[in-house]
Order: structure tokens, then sequence, then C-alpha cells
């Protein structure tokens, strides 16, 4: 037990960040201060990052990603197990921990929008106090990182929604971190502007920086990351390489079928098809995307077919391998 | 780079307060450069001022015993003007960041929240004072009331202390609202009753007596007397001297001060317990 509890520690000691059996509960009490409602935001979770390392959160909306983040980065406590962050505590070492780390919020949060993208930086850096030389040799650094060096002066309400992150991006770095957190950083962004960001990350991965980020997008997940968790329901559910998550959905195939004129009885006829583990569809669009996961392969091409109601019609299908997304989605279901 | 640890008592003091320095100039500047970048401020300081002082000498002309008569209602003026802007923009500069949806960012910096808070509550009432000497520039040249203070010094240490002591209120006044949102009800409440208790517009002496244990707590009570002493001849008020006057100011400063910072403490770990902090 003893040298159980020592290899822990020096585990714990190794890692960047150290999560064990953390656990948040919300609280909703009513008028009179009774306790109306018991949320478990997070049921005592376990995970280690390591130092350099490109770890990922991913799972559904209100499984827990923001809390862990929101705990991780001492801006909520959490009500049972610890956590550290370079080996400091995140309820007793807050100013220290916030001093090594950098965040990046998603979406539009986080950013002072009537003032310039140069007033911003100038204003975190002093926050973080770093030295006034320091910054005036950093700000236009990293303004030139991120590509806005042209756009330094203007308001940030004038940017789009991709410069906006780029410029989270170069918030996050004004301190110089050794630790990054990334909360869904390309959510809401063009496919170029997500792409710019990628390489981002992948620029401050290859400088050395610990990174964890959340997000929604598995191919993101699977592209950056080197060990994903995923978490479901205040429960981390798996916790691998996305090569070796992907590979617990080895037994199926994915038929990725483009139709048009498909409709939501269509997907459910295919749902009562035999060997049909799930089907996931996009029906939004004028042409519509449905990912059958099935044992059987090419051998339920027929079935599906057939099931095609009058007036519908097959534009594409294509038997494809099992992706991060695949796993993920038999992950959180379960 | 050197840790604190390494460094000499002295040395940490320094640093210590080179870092508070630094936050809360970095916290003014960013305040005004917001401020101006909203073209609304001409509202609260430009305008509603001038309603204001224009309401006060039309109400009372004809009654006035006298320029002294005129420079009490300016002084008086001014410093509604000044509570007003302190206690809106006060109560507003933490709920300008839950709206803005920079409150994280905010919290995540590695200093307290207490001193961003006094930068922008800092630079809040110094445009209160704005306010307060566009009134005193209305009632100079418009209704050309006679500026000879008694005791010009006396009077200029009244004004910065009570500049002091406004500012420590909004301190106060702001850590309602890391509270909840709710509350900027409290502090938004709080203007008129204040203005009745310090006595801008008449003496606090007229009031029922069980409002003034209210009053006297009040530090900017205190600075209106010690302003009206050191400016206008012949001042009655109340029974209490200029300095007398100063004195309570500063003590009661120094209690909202610790109260603010003690507050700020409490409330900031109550609000992360109960995740509170970001709701708008």
């Amino acid at each position: 037990m003893q040298v159980l509890q020592t290899s822990r520690e020096a585990a714990t000691q190794k890692a960047a960040i150290s999560v064990q059996g953390l656990t948040r509960e919300y609280v909703t009490r009513n008028f009179f201060g009774g306790v109306s409602r018991t949320t478990m935001a997070l049921s005592g979770i376990d995970f280690q990052v390591g130092y350099g390392e490109l770890f990922g959160l991913i799972g559904p909306n209100g499984a827990g990603k923001t809390t862990t983040i929101k705990i991780l980065t001492t801006l909520l406590t959490p009500t049972g197990g610890d956590a550290k962050i370079l080996g400091l505590d995140v309820r007793k070492d807050l100013y220290e921990i916030r001093r090594r780390i950098g965040i990046v919020f998603g979406g539009e949060r986080g950013l002072y929008n009537r003032v310039s993208a140069f007033d911003n930086l100038r204003y975190f850096s002093d926050l973080y106090g770093v030295d006034p030389a320091v910054a005036r040799k950093r700000i236009p650094e990293l303004l030139s990182v991120v590509g806005l060096t042209d756009r330094a002066q203007e308001k940030v309400e004038k940017y789009s929604r991709g410069m906006k992150q780029r410029l989270h991006i170069a918030k996050a770095l004004v301190h110089d971190p050794e630790l990054i957190f990334l909360d869904e950083p390309t959510i809401g962004l063009d496919p170029g502007g997500a792409r710019d960001i990628r390489n981002m990350v992948r620029e401050l991965k290859a400088q050395g920086k610990t990174i964890l980020l959340t997000t929604h997008y598995m191919f993101e997940a699977e592209e950056l990351c080197q060990r994903i968790a995923v978490i479901s329901k205040g429960k981390i559910v798996a916790l691998d390489t996305p090569s070796e998550l992907k590979n617990m959905v080895r037994d199926i195939s994915v038929i990725e079928l483009r139709t048009y004129g498909a409709t939501m009885e269509y997907v459910e006829a295919l749902r009562r098809l035999p060997n049909v583990v799930r089907v996931v569809a996009d029906l939004d669009s004028e042409q519509q995307s449905i990912r059958v996961q099935t044992p059987l392969g090419a051998d339920l091409l027929p079935m599906v077919a057939a099931a095609l109601p009058a007036g519908a019609k097959m534009i594409d299908r294509t038997i494809k391998e099992p992706t991060l997304e695949d796993a993920y989605l038999r992950l959180v279901e379960e | 780079m050197a840790s604190m640890g390494s460094l000499t008592p002295g040395r940490q003091v320094e640093g210590r307060v080179n870092k508070i320095i630094q936050v809360l100039k970095a916290s003014v500047f960013l305040t005004s450069r917001l401020f101006f970048a909203d073209p609304q401020w001409l509202i609260p300081n430009i305008i509603a001022p001038f309603i204001f002082t224009m309401v006060a000498f039309f109400l009372f002309q004809g009654q006035t015993s006298g320029s002294a008569f005129l420079l009490y209602l300016v002084l008086g003026s001014g410093l509604m003007g000044m509570w007003g802007t302190t206690i809106y923009a006060s109560a507003n500069s933490i709920g300008f960041d839950r709206w803005n949806g920079t409150m994280e960012s905010t919290l995540a910096a590695p200093v307290p929240l207490s001193w961003i808070a006094l930068g922008r509550v800092l630079f809040n009432t110094l445009q209160g004072v704005l306010n307060a000497v566009f009134i005193l520039v209305i009632g100079l040249v418009w209704f050309r009331v006679g500026f000879g203070l008694v005791n010009p010094p006396a009077f200029f240490l009244a004004s910065v202390v009570t500049f002091i002591s406004l500012s420590s209120f909004g301190l106060l006044m702001t850590t309602l609202l890391l509270l909840s949102r709710k509350g900027g009800f409290i502090t938004n409440s709080m203007e008129i009753p204040v203005y009745i208790a310090t006595g801008t517009m008449f003496p606090v002496i007229l009031l029922p007596v069980v409002y003034l244990p209210f009053a006297f707590m009040l530090a900017p009570t205190w600075g209106i007397e010690a302003i009206r002493l050191a400016a206008l001849p012949g001042y009655v008020g109340l029974p209490t001297t200029y300095w007398e006057d100063m004195v309570v100011m500063v003590l009661e400063t120094f209690a909202y001060l610790g109260l603010a910072f003690f507050l700020f403490k409490r409330v900031e770990a109550y609000a992360k317990r109960m995740g509170t902090l970001e709701e708008y």
C-alpha cells in the first residue's frame, strides 16, 4: 500500500496536470435557502497530463469539460478530490498557478471589444506582471505570430471571429506560460480560420508547451492530441491514444451515405435493420449525410438501399473504417 | 527569474508595491479607454450635470441670500454628481465584465480582483470629479457664482480626501456585484438615499434624528461638511470643526477599505464555491 502511494506521488510530481478523484457538485437553492436541486457535474475523475503533452478532453455538452477546465484554471473550487497543476494545488496556490498557465476561451468570451488588440494585450500583460520592457518587445512579436500586426490598433469589435480567436491565443501567451488550456478554440470558425488555429496549436506543442485542449470536433482531437480522455456525465469513460480509442470500434464498419430526399423515417428504418449498431444523420442540408455503424459491412448495403423510400435518391455510398467519432459515439452513448 | 522567496523583505515589499501600481495603472487605463470608446459618456458627465445644475438654480432663484448660497448649491450639485457617477459606474464595472464575457479572463489573472476593481473605481470616481468640476464651471460662468473660498488649501485637501472616501465606498459597493447580478439593484437603489443622507443639497442636521446614524456612517457626509467649512464663509452645519470632520472621514475611509478588501476575499471564494462568478 505504501509502495503504491509512493509511486502515485512520484507520478503526480512528474505530471504537469494531475487530477485524482475530482468531484464537483452544484447546489441550486430555493427562495428560502433550502436545497432544491443537486447536480453532480464531475463524479470523481482521474487523469494525468505529462510535461510537453498535448492532451484532449472531449465529451458532449454538459459532460463536465468546462467544469474540469474551470477547476484546473482555479476559477471554480472543487467539492472533492485533488488537482495539481505543475505540482501546485488548485485550492491553495491560485496565483502561482495563474502566473504559469494561459487560457484560451472559445467563442466571443474574454476580450474587451471596444478597445484595440494592442490595448487588450497590454492590459493583460500588466495584470500578469510582465515587465513593461519585456511586454513592449513581446506584444508586437505575438501580434505578428497571430497575423494581426496590421490591425493591431483597430477595435476588436471590428474583427472577424477568426481574428478574435487568434487574438485570444496571443493573449494567453502574453506572459509566456508553461501550460495552456484551450477551451474549444475553433468553435464557430470557418475551415480556414480553424486550420490557422490548429497550426498555431502545433507550433506551441513544438515549442514544448503542455496543452490541454477541449473540442467538439473529433477530427481535430485526432489530428492534434497525443492522448484523449472522453468524458460523459461527469465521468471519464475512456482515456487513450486516438488510435487505441479507434481500436475500440474495430469490430464495426461504417457505411457512409449521401442521399437526396431522405427523411427521419428513413433513419428510423435504418435503425430497425438487423445488426445496425448506430445511425448518425445530418438531415438539415439539401443533401443528407448518414453514417451507419454495423459489423456486417458491405453485406448490409442491399438492405440499406431497399429501405430508401420512394422519391428519395442515393447519391453515394461508401464503406469506411471507423473513426474517432464512431468510437466517441459508442463511448458516450453506452 | 528570481522567485520572491529569495529576495530580501525590503525588495519583496518593493516588488509587491510595484506590482500593485502596475495593476492599478492597467485597470485605470483600460477603464478610461472603455469609457471614452462609448459616446454615451457625454450623457452622465456633461448633459445630466448640466440639467441637474440648471434645475437646482432655477428652483432656488430669487431665494438666494448672496453668492455663498449659490456656491453651496454648486458644491452640493457637484458632490451629487460625483456620488452618482461613483455608485453607478463602480457598481457596473464588474457587472460590465459579466455582461461582456470578460469575467473569466479577469478572474484568471494572478492578482486579487480587489486590485483590479480598485483601479476601475478610482477612474470612475475621477470621472465623478470631472463631473463636479463641470458643474462648478457652469456655476461660475453661466450663473456668475463667486468662487471666493474661505481656505483654499483646506478646500483642496478636503476634496482630495473626499475623492478617496468616495472611491473606497464605491469599492465596498462593488463587492455586492461579485456576489450576484442582483447586487446591481442594491447599489442603484442607494443613489438617492445617499444624496439625502450625506447632505449634498441641504444640511444633514435637518434630517430626522433616526436618519442621522446612517448619515454619520457615510464618509462623504463628513467630506461635504469639511468642504463647505473650507469654502463657505460663516457656514453652519454639524457642530464639528473642519479637522474633526476630516478625522472621522479618514477613519471611516479606512474602515471601508478594510471591509472592502476583506469582503472581496470572502465573496470571491464564496462565488467560486457556488459557481456564480460568470453568471449574468
